[in-house]
């Protein structure tokens, strides 16, 4: 398989992250759509490896992995402390700081 | 400390170090302070010892005249390893003999205080004497400097110092004024002292006044430094115009006043122009200046001093008219006589104002007309008073006798005829204000203060007795002071000398036939009323305070207008756009999670293209 076919599933599920993390209102999906754009960047980060031979991407896409994970499980507990503030998971109720 | 380590240079530190050590002894335990007269003690004390070590320098310099000067300076100041000004001390005849003058005054001074002051609270004779020892430093500091600025440093400390005690009775507004006027006077004229110091140096190159640095300077540069020397000698001295502060400066105590004009303010101003006489020679110009502007000083305070009916504002006129004697002389371009006068104007006038003292701790006033009839009862205080006033009216055989006459007869001979006669007119004028201030004060009809009057203690007519010795005999002293300060003088009678004696038993003829035996009243002549005029509408502090308001608060105005509406304005303006921006940018900052998401995705577009179309 040609480089540019990894590139373009890659540029297209990131540009699909973006896209559900600027229109999903639900906090969890904005979750689940950041963990989309990471793991485009994880598949550019192997096609690379791939390309140049070398498995320094692909331990970078371990790192990326774990990393990943953490955030997860950080931005979880925000959802969960947002919720037990406001009874909701929507990110609009989040506002105290407009300026 | 062994004999060998005993040097002139060590002699002259353990001189100044002695008031230090009081002064920091004193100031730093108050619990000694507050003590009054057993903190007058301990200055004393330390002044005495100061008097040792200075005439040891003086004996030592008379005994071996003509040796080159001892000098001890570490550096001070350096510029990377050029070294740019040093402190230190110099001994040679001038300095060992003004320290000599300066301490025995000073002791004097402080001894006599302690009679004086004997009514004043503890805490504030503590404070006095504190000072003193400050005063007494900051002089003896000035007397030794090897480089003016060492001189400088001392000079402004001598000004502090004088500021405190003018003002010593601060609970009196007058004395108050009085002291800030002394500051401000003198201080203004320090700018000339600052500004040739810089000159000097960005000339020469140094703070010295060696040969060299005047060979660099060239008459130009020299003209500058030595005009600018001048314009705060004429502070520190009193010539006209700036006298004014002097006479005020009367509302300090007596014994204050007697320091003051004798042996360390007023003295610093000609002493400096005798320390820097090397520039001072180098420009002919401000040497003429200088006989003309101390004649007229000289012929002017003398003409006020007739009219004074306080006897210590008649004995401050008297200063600044003596202080022009010795301006004039040194302007005629011979350091001697101004110096010689300065030596012995210091025994006498420390006598005349102390000998004040006593009259006004008798009788509790300083006018004249409180006085009178005072001889029968102040025999001791009477005296030493007559003496030191035939000294300062130049009554032959006396010390102002000599130096007066060295004066008027270095001017004729170097043809300055005006201020040889303006000086001559000035030796009248004071054996006759002399006359009549005696006349009022000890004889006459006794004033309404009169009967309570009594003797002063001892500690008041030791001093007096001291330095009434000292006028009677300083003049005779002369020429072995030049030669230790090596200068020939030997004294011979000069036509000069003849026609001053002449003129001041004139005055005190006049003196005496005016206030003794009351042939004519001085007040009803044309002449003697137009002065009093003068002296009434005080013109000279008129016009300098006419000057002051147009001149300062012009200044001051145009200066707040720029502040209030220039700065203050640019500030204003500042703050104003500052809030109003801030008023537009909140609308920003929605605090929607995703809003901030969209100005991320914004900023990754912009980064994309802004790597895209580089």
């Amino acid at each position: 398989m040609p480089t540019q076919a990894y590139l373009l599933l890659s540029a297209a599920l990131f540009c699909l992250g973006i896209f559900g993390a600027l229109t999903r209102r639900n906090a969890i999906g904005v979750l689940v759509a950041i963990e989309l754009m990471a793991n485009a960047v994880n598949i550019n980060l192997v096609a690379f490896s791939r390309v140049w031979g070398s498995l320094t991407g692909q331990v970078f896409t371990l790192f990326s992995l774990a990393l990943t994970v953490s955030e997860v499980v950080i931005g979880l507990a925000i959802v969960i402390l947002l919720y037990r503030a406001h009874q909701s998971v929507l990110t609009d109720s989040a506002s105290e700081m407009k300026g | 400390m062994s004999a060998s380590s005993y040097t002139p240079v060590s002699a002259a530190l353990l001189c100044c170090a002695a008031p230090l050590l009081s002064f920091v002894l004193l100031g730093l335990t108050p619990a000694l302070r507050r003590k009054g007269a057993i903190a007058g003690h301990v200055s004393i004390a330390f002044a005495a010892l100061s008097t040792f070590f200075a005439a040891s320098l003086l004996a030592g310099r008379l005994s071996a005249a003509q040796a080159p000067a001892d000098i001890g300076q570490v550096g001070w100041l350096y510029a990377g390893a050029k070294l740019v000004v040093s402190m230190g001390v110099q001994v040679d005849g001038i300095s060992a003999s003004m320290l000599v003058v300066v301490t025995v005054v000073a002791l004097c001074v402080q001894v006599f205080s302690l009679g004086y002051l004997h009514d004043e609270p503890p805490a504030a004779l503590g404070r006095y004497y504190t000072w003193h020892s400050l005063f007494l430093f900051s002089m003896l500091g000035l007397v030794v400097a090897p480089n003016a600025l060492q001189l400088f440093l001392c000079w402004e400390l001598v000004g502090l110092a004088s500021y405190l005690l003018i003002g010593f009775y601060f609970k009196k507004p007058s004395a108050g004024q009085a002291a800030v006027k002394a500051f401000w006077v003198t201080k203004f004229a320090d700018i000339g002292l600052g500004a040739g110091l810089l000159v000097l140096y960005a000339i020469a190159g140094t703070f010295d006044w060696s040969p060299e640095a005047v060979h660099l300077l060239g008459v130009g540069g020299a003209t500058w430094v030595a005009g600018l020397f001048f314009l705060a000698v004429m502070g520190k001295s009193a010539q006209f115009p700036l006298h004014i502060w002097l006479p005020d400066a009367m509302e300090g105590p007596t014994p204050v006043s007697a320091l003051l004009h004798a042996a360390t303010m007023v003295a610093a101003g000609v002493y400096l122009i005798v320390r820097t006489f090397p520039i001072f020679e180098a420009a002919p110009g401000v040497l003429a200046f200088m006989a003309y502007l101390g004649a007229w000083t000289a012929l002017f305070a003398s003409i006020i001093a007739c009219s004074q009916n306080d006897i210590k504002k008649v004995l401050a006129y008297s200063t600044a008219a003596q202080l022009g004697y010795m301006v004039s002389a040194l302007g005629a371009g011979e350091v001697w006589p101004g110096y010689f006068h300065l030596v012995t104007h210091a025994a006498f006038k420390a006598l005349l104002f102390l000998g004040a003292g006593a009259l006004i701790h008798a009788v509790h006033s300083n006018n004249l007309e409180d006085m009178g009839g005072l001889w029968p009862k102040l025999k001791i205080s009477g005296t030493a008073f007559i003496i030191g006033a035939m000294a300062l009216a130049g009554i032959p055989g006396f010390a102002g006798f000599f130096s007066k006459d060295a004066i008027l007869d270095v001017l004729l001979e170097r043809n300055l005829i005006v201020p040889w006669l303006a000086l001559l007119a000035g030796a009248g004028l004071t054996a006759f204000y002399m006359t009549r201030v005696v006349l009022l004060a000890l004889f006459g009809k006794p004033g309404h203060h009169t009967e309570h009057a009594h003797e002063s203690p001892a500690s008041m007519l030791a001093p007096l007795v001291l330095l009434a010795i000292a006028a009677l005999s300083l003049g005779f002293a002369g020429t072995a002071l030049a030669g230790a300060a090596g200068h020939a003088y030997a004294f011979h009678l000069s036509t000069s000398g003849l026609i001053a004696s002449a003129l001041a038993l004139g005055g005190i003829a006049v003196g005496w036939l005016a206030y003794g035996k009351g042939a004519f009243v001085p007040g009803q002549i044309a002449p003697f009323a137009f002065v009093q005029g003068i002296v009434a509408a005080s013109a000279v502090d008129r016009s300098f305070a006419w000057s002051y308001r147009v001149a300062f608060q012009g200044v001051s105005a145009s200066v707040a207008w720029f502040d209030r509406y220039i700065i203050d304005g640019f500030m204003n303006f500042s703050a104003w756009l500052t809030q109003v921006m801030g008023q537009r940018l909140r609308a920003a900052q929605t605090g929607r999670v995703i809003d901030y998401l969209y100005a991320v995705v914004a900023g990754l577009l912009l980064l994309a293209a802004a790597g895209f179309w580089r």
